[in-house]
Order: C-alpha cells, then structure tokens, then sequence
C-alpha cells in the first residue's frame, strides 16, 4: 500500500486507469473558471467491473472524457495500462472501449453503416460488425436507421461500438439509461459477464443499486474529488453500525462512548447502535463490565445510504478522503 | 492512414446532403449547357424571312447596304453587294431576331463557363461544409475520435477526400460542360479555332482548382466553427461586409482595391484580369493641370499568380487556424 494525496493505493495489482492530481477548469462565457475536476487520483485495478459514482455535474462524464483524449486536462497526469496519456493514447486506444454520454452516431445512416465505419477504421473485417449486433441483440434491426432507434437500440449500439474492438477496458458511462427492465438487466449480465471473462469495466453511473449489484469495487466523487474508493464491501463496511441488545442499554452506552465506539438510541428500549470496526472489541468491553450481550448484529447499510452520506457531507465541506480496502 | 482515406471516402458516399449537392453539380451545369444551346440555336429560315419582312428590318436592311460602315463590325472587307446584303441580312437579323450566335470566346471570358464554374465551387463549397458539419451536429466526430485519437490524421484523411472529390467532380462537370459547348459550336459550323478551345480547358482545369480549394476552404471553416451554418454565416457576412470593409480601408490611404476577394478570384480563373482604380492617382490626374499619360492610367492587372498567392494564403490561413483548433479544443 503506498498514500498518494492522502488516498491508499494499493500497487501490487497493475492499475488500469490511473489518474493522479487531475484537474480540469473550464472557462465560462463570463471569463469565470469553473473547476469541474479538483486533483481527483482515481486508480482502477486491472479485472472486475469498477463503478464510478457522483451526483450530476461531479465531473464524471468530464474525467472519462479526459481519459479517453477528447478534452485535455489543465494539469495532473493520467495513464492508461500503465501509458501515459492522451501522449500514447494511440498505443492503447485499441484496447479501449467506450460510451461517454449518450450514444452519438450519424442520424442518417444505418446502425450497420455507422458500425462499418468505425470497425473499417481500425482495420477490423466486417464480420466483428455482425458479432458486435449480435452480441447487443440488434440482430435483424441494424438495418434501420440510427434516428429510427429508440433510445435504448442507440444504448445497444453504442456497446455493440465498443466491442469492435474486443477491448481490454470497457468505459460506459450511463449505459442503462433509456433501457426497458428487461434491456436493463441484459445489459448488466452483459457488463458483468465481460468483467468475469477478464475485462476491465469502468462503470459511470448515479444508479446505486446498480453499482451495488454489477460492480465488484467503486469510487465515489463529489464536485470533482474523490472522497471515497475500495471494493463494494469494504466500503458499505465502511461507517457501519451494530445494534446491541441488553438489558442495560444506558450503562452500556457510557461504557462504550467512554472507550471511543459512538453510540445512539435503537429502535426499542433494550437497544442501541454503536459504530465500530471492530465488534469483537464490543463484546470484550461490555464483559469486562458484567454486562451480558443480549444480541449483536451488524447492520448493513446500502450504498445508497453510503453515498448519500457522503456526498452531503462534501456539499458542507466535511470530507476529507476515505478509502477501504485493497481493490483501489 | 490508408483505412482512414477509405472510411472518409465512404462517409462521404453514404451522406445523403453531399450526395444531393453533388447531383446538383452535374444537373445545374447539364441544364445551364441546354439553356444557352436553346437560347442560341439557330434562327430558323421561316424565322429569317418572318423577321426581315416587318417593315422596320427591311428598312434597317437597305441604310446597311448603303452605309455599311456604321451597321457592320469589323466592316466588310468585301464592297460586293450581295455580300454585303447578306452581311447586313445577319446583323439585323441577330439584333431584331431576338438571339445571340454561340461565340466560345465569349462564353469563356464572360459567358457561362465563368458562370459555371461559380456554381460548381460554391456547391462543392457547400459539400466540404457540411460533409464534416454533419460530424459535429449528430455528435459522432467525439465515437471516430474513439477509434483514431490522432487528429491531425483525422483532419487531413478527411481534408484530402473533400479536396479530391472536389477536384475530381469539378474537373469532370466543367470539362464536360465545355466540351459540350464545343460539340454544340462544331455542330454549328462555328468558328472553334485560334487557340479558343484550349484556353476554355485551360479555364476549366483552374476553375476546378477553385472549387477544390472552395471544398478545403468549406472543410476547413467548418471544422474551426464546428457547424455548417456558422460557416455559412460567416462566409456570407464576410462577403457582405468584406469587400466594403476592405473599401473603407482603402480610403483611409493607398488602394486596397487589389485585395478584394472576387477581383482575385477572378484573376485566378482567367488567368488575367484588368481593372480600374483611380484611388491612388496623382491630384493632377483630377485636376487637369498637367497630370496625364501613363501616370494618370489607372488600368490595373492582376495575374494568375496574384489571385493565387492570395487565395492560397487566405486558405492556408484558414487551414492552420482549423487545424491547429481541432487539436487543441476539447470535442463534445
């Protein structure tokens, strides 16, 4: 484990993406600058699908276009399996899939036509265009033309665009967005079936639950910083609680609260919650003092919770940076 | 960079708009070639003997003959009177028969062909617009940029298809357009000597120069702006407001009447072009004390070269500037 700008980065896995003070400023019409990215270290290890959560305007959307070349960063450095970039972004630019943002392609022509372009582009035979259509289940529609799609045929073309490729690393950014229950869930077998087969899939999205279910680590941004990465589990372990059951819930409370573990009142009176990393502690403490443990069970919070926390408290300028475990 | 020419070359084939203007540089020359083949064609010799019957003709008729100098020029070499009467019988007959004779000179210098080639390079002006203006409208230049970050190849993959399509398409509709006026001449037993042939393809070859450099320029514009009709708007406004602006400019000291646009791009198509500008002459020119002779000639030319230069930096310019933006600007 190594600290870069008090975040934990583990460098025994190889990183993916890796960003280190990135910042973005944009000039408004007015002359003002507005910072959209603020010295955000993002560090993606290599396998696994990888969520990238932010409220809207977090600068998301504007650190993955940094990544992939299309807006240049004011300062910091970014790398790409270990490239520096947007310098050698050529180099690597093959193993790269994406979808930033809605999914753009010329109105007028064909789902095909605009896949055929693409794929020519890059030297790869027309037959990775039947496989990508199939792959999204386009089949028999990537005829008509892009403006005739409803908005979740356009989300499946643009995946089908990303696997020309056959990428190493997947970016999608909003790639449910506009689908029915059922696209939805295809596309998250999809993106979770290319995570176990090796591929490395950054997911941008403000869709909680999604992240919760598909990804397998996650980092979480706020007006353009990090204020939280690890795995999924590490970080709704995060901050947890424990409900304690007793049969004095004030005496243990002081007990407690005196050896640093904060408490607060439980849904009855035989009960409270302690916030602990270590529950083990809990038990040794309340036995110490004669009091027996009625019950205690963790209480897990949702990543929604988490996030929600989270950002509030960076919107009242509370945070400082948090990270949890190894995964990032 | 081979595979890039190839996708911008079918980009290019599979848009609808491009494909409409092209079509529209091949039908507007065809229909132009057959509106001066009618308006030209040959007064018919019932047409003759109804024209020269009115009794106005048939008096204009007999002062020919008898004063043949002040009808006819060049005036006749010949005095016989039956060529004279026919000499006169056909100047009458064009000025009352209400059509001109096809001259290839003409067509060359004032005629269609410059008419021609003024619509061929704004239409493949207009195809290098909005080939690319297409890209930044629907949004897809950011997924090419996905799949080949290199820009500046990008750029010039696309800027060579629109210049060589430009050229290529222009080059055939004007060499078409100019051999069909050929033909027709020939077909009329019309003069098609003195060199008259060969300086309508020389005009031809520059005109499509024009419009390839009219396709980059477009191209280029529009990949600066990143929208068709700001191009548009801005070529418009320049064309509006330049020349008056370049005007004004020249009042406030020396001429600057060589730098207007059109003066250039003239010069460029026909080689060579002569104009007045009396805004740099001496006083005495004006005043008559004195002032005359070669000082006070305010006839001008301006070369092939000229225009060329001038044109070929406005373009470079344009293309450096584009360039330079695309690389550096973040693309939505």
């Amino acid at each position: 484990m190594s600290t870069t700008n008090g975040l934990a980065v583990d460098t025994g896995h190889d990183l993916v993406i890796e960003t280190t003070a990135l910042r973005k400023e944009f000039r408004t019409r007015k002359g003002q600058t507005r910072v959209a990215v603020q010295g955000l270290d993002l560090a993606v290890p290599a396998g696994g699908v990888h969520g990238f959560l932010g409220p809207n305007g977090s600068g998301k959307t504007t650190t993955i276009r940094m990544l992939l070349g299309l807006a240049r960063a004011t300062s910091g450095t970014m790398r790409l399996f270990g490239r520096p970039v947007p310098d050698e972004l050529p180099a690597v630019v093959g193993r790269v899939g994406a979808v930033v943002e809605s999914p753009k392609f010329s109105p007028n022509l064909t789902g095909r036509q605009n896949l055929l372009l693409l794929s020519r582009s890059i030297g790869a035979p027309d037959t990775r265009v039947d496989e990508a259509v199939e792959t999204v289940g386009l089949t028999g529609r990537d005829g008509d033309r892009f403006r005739s799609y409803s908005l979740g045929m356009k989300q499946r073309l643009a995946i089908a665009a990303t696997l020309l490729k056959d990428p190493a690393l997947l970016i999608l950014d909003e790639p449910t967005n506009g689908l029915d229950p059922a696209g939805i869930r295809e596309i998250r077998d999809t993106i979770r079936d290319l995570g176990e087969r090796g591929v490395t899939v950054l997911l941008s999205s403000h869709i909680l639950a999604e992240v919760q279910q598909v990804c397998t680590s996650a980092t979480i941004i706020g007006n353009g910083r990090l204020l939280a990465s690890g795995t999924v589990a590490d970080l709704l372990a995060g901050g947890a609680a424990y409900r304690v059951d007793v049969a004095a819930p004030d005496a243990a409370r002081r007990l407690l609260e005196a050896a640093g573990h904060p408490t607060s009142p439980g849904p009855d009176e035989r009960s409270f919650l302690v916030e602990t990393e270590e529950p083990a502690e809990v038990t040794r403490l309340l036995g110490e003092a004669g009091i027996w443990l009625e019950g205690l069970s963790a209480q897990r919070q949702d990543l929604e919770s988490y996030f929600l926390e989270l950002t509030a408290a960076d919107t009242l300028g509370q945070t400082g940076q948090t990270s949890m475990g190894g995964a990032a | 960079m081979r595979a890039l020419l190839r996708v911008e070359a079918t980009r290019l084939r599979w848009r609808r708009a491009v494909v409409l203007l092209l079509v529209a540089a091949v039908a507007l020359p065809a229909l132009i070639l057959a509106s001066v083949a009618w308006s030209t064609r040959p007064v018919s010799e019932a047409e003759q003997d109804q024209i020269l019957s009115q009794r106005y003709a048939a008096k204009e008729v007999r002062r020919c003959e008898r004063d043949p100098e002040n009808f006819l020029y060049p005036a006749p070499v010949s005095t016989d009177a039956a060529q004279v009467e026919q000499a006169c019988r056909a100047q009458i007959l064009q000025w009352y028969g209400g059509r001109a004779t096809l001259r290839l000179e003409a067509e060359t210098r004032e005629g269609s062909l410059l008419g021609v080639v003024a619509v061929v390079g704004l239409l493949m002006l207009l195809m290098g617009t909005t080939f690319v203006g297409h890209d930044w409208n629907s949004g897809s230049m950011s997924n090419q940029l996905l799949f080949e970050p290199r820009r500046a190849r990008v750029w010039a993959a696309k800027a060579a298809v629109v210049t060589l399509v430009g050229a290529l398409v222009a080059g055939t509709v004007l060499a078409a357009y100019w051999t069909g006026l050929w033909g027709l001449a020939a077909s009329r037993d019309l003069a098609t000597g003195g060199g008259v042939v060969g300086d309508g393809f020389e005009l031809v070859a520059r005109g499509a120069l024009l419009a390839a450099a009219g396709a980059l320029g477009g191209y280029a514009l529009t990949m600066l702006f990143r929208s068709t009709v700001a191009t548009i708007g801005v070529l418009f406004a320049v064309s509006v407001v330049g020349g008056t602006l370049i005007g004004l400019l020249g009042s406030a000291g020396g001429s600057t009447e060589r730098w207007q646009p059109q003066l250039n791009v003239l010069a460029f198509v026909t080689n060579e072009l002569r104009y007045y500008d009396e805004s740099d002459l001496p006083e005495e020119c004006f005043t008559g004390r004195g002032g005359s002779g070669e000082e006070c000639n305010g006839e001008r030319v301006l070369t092939a070269t000229d225009g060329g230069l001038y044109l070929g930096a406005l373009l470079l310019g344009a293309g450096a500037l584009s360039l330079g933006s695309y690389r550096r600007r973040d693309v939505p």
